[in-house]
């Protein structure tokens, strides 16, 4: 074990930015992705070529907060700390029930999740049907941005190499009485990486939908979300009609561009995408919470 | 130079932060009880608490847990529980080939502390991210069942 590996574990944020931003490090919260991106062989320490950081103990990364009908979860939070936090809702914890298993849910964040971007990545659907956004702080200040800005493609997001993603804000989730669904569909309930996933959230009034929005992952390079196909369906009453499930299958159906790989091909990816959602579309009844 | 507690005991190492905890338990601390088996969190055989909390020793950088306090299966065999699942997966013959099982009693060990009577979901649950290619899983449920009747007051949530 020669080779000299400098890493940092400071103990709080401010020094953590002051670090980054004089020398471009790797980040590493939890670190379940990224020490798989570098594994070597056994006995031999991942190839990180950059100096390394490590996130996940800081306390300022680690609240759950509520501002307004807002929540503020901060981006070392792990599944397993999300799954007791009071303040999570229960859509969200049975969401995040479905992802990894124990183990992982110990370690795995999800600040981590939206920062490695992959176009599998478990808890984005999700994220992006929520309309999340993100703080990122340096030391010359904040900013806040779109989850479906900050993720540009597999493994790209837009963080300059000063900055930490420090809280994932989930705009009206404490008010709204929001359906959220999330499946995720692949080779084994627990661990798999996911051949599709989705997620949909509705809103309705008295029968009609106020708000519907969807998201599907692991079918492009980032998650396939479309705001115009989305408002085709508000002010609708429920039951919808077939003929209006079909024009929204259809609509996705154009957009949908799956690629086949180890895990899956995109013909039964496509499939799976749409059935997802002309199931989620025919449901007659919507329990809200 | 990192500094962990490792079974109750206080330890140094000067390996590098990015290397893996599960090699350090092994090579090093020469405790190889815990297993390596996809080396990617997907197998659990690697399984230990950090801290009371399972988790995969292949994806966990040393640096990262300066501090904390580890446990591996080596550091459980002693306690009541541990001699509980012992004797629970004989007499339900949920151990074959024996390579998942270190892992398998740390992941049990983990659900039964925080669920002293689970259900047979909530078993499952518990032992997901647990490969094992011989029992069929079935045998390992019932030694998990029997652990959970046989124990009761030792599971105390911690």
């Amino acid at each position: 074990m020669a080779e000299k590996i400098t890493a940092y574990r400071f103990d709080c944020l401010e020094q953590t930015l002051s670090q980054l931003n004089k020398e471009d490090c790797a980040i590493i919260a939890g670190g379940t992705d990224v020490m798989v991106l570098h594994k070597s062989r056994r006995g031999v320490p991942p190839k990180i070529l950059k100096s390394v950081v490590f996130i996940d103990h800081l306390s300022e990364l680690k609240q759950v907060n509520q501002n307004q009908k807002d929540l503020h979860i901060g981006a070392c939070c792990t599944y397993s700390e999300l799954l007791e936090h009071a303040l999570i809702p229960v859509a969200l914890k049975n969401a995040i029930k479905s992802i990894a298993a124990p183990a992982i849910r110990n370690r795995g964040t999800l600040g981590g999740n939206i920062c490695n971007a992959s176009p599998a990545g478990d808890t984005l659907p999700l994220l992006y049907v929520y309309n999340a956004k993100l703080r990122l702080r340096s030391v010359n200040g904040e900013r806040i941005v779109a989850i479906n800005d900050f993720i540009q493609g597999p493994r790209r997001v837009q963080r300059d190499p000063n900055e930490i993603v420090t809280e994932i804000i989930l705009p009206s989730v404490l008010e709204e009485d929001a359906h959220v669904v999330f499946e995720k569909v692949g080779n084994r309930n627990a661990d798999a990486i996911a051949k599709v996933g989705f997620a949909g959230y509705i809103r309705i009034n008295d029968a009609r939908i106020e708000d519907v929005r969807f998201a599907f992952g692991a079918v492009g390079p980032t998650m396939v979300r479309s705001l115009n196909i989305e408002k085709k369906l508000v002010g609708k009453t429920l039951p919808l009609a077939d003929s209006d499930i079909a024009e929204i299958v259809a609509d996705f159906d154009k957009i949908i561009r799956p690629i086949d790989d180890q895990r899956s091909t995109a013909v039964y990816r496509k499939i799976v995408a749409l059935n997802l959602l002309r199931y989620f579309l025919s449901l007659k009844q919507y329990q809200t919470k | 130079m990192i500094k962990f507690t490792l079974n109750g005991r206080i330890v140094e190492t000067d390996a590098p932060p990015t290397a893996r905890l599960l090699d350090l338990i092994r090579d090093e601390f020469e405790l190889i009880g815990t297993k390596e088996g996809c080396g990617e969190g997907e197998c659990g055989a690697c399984s230990v608490f950090v801290n009371n909390l399972l988790q995969n020793s292949c994806l966990i950088p040393i640096g990262a847990i300066a501090g904390a306090d580890i446990q591996t299966i080596e550091g459980i065999m002693e306690t009541e529980q541990f001699k509980l699942l012992d004797e629970s997966y004989s007499n339900a013959g949920g151990v074959q080939c024996g390579y998942c099982i270190p892992g398998m009693i740390m992941a049990s060990a983990a659900l039964l502390s925080n669920n002293p009577h689970p259900t047979e979901a909530e078993i499952r649950d518990g032992i997901s991210g647990n490969l094992c290619r011989c029992t069929g899983y079935n045998m390992i449920v019932d030694a998990i069942n029997l652990a959970a009747k046989k124990g009761d007051g030792l599971w105390q949530k911690k």
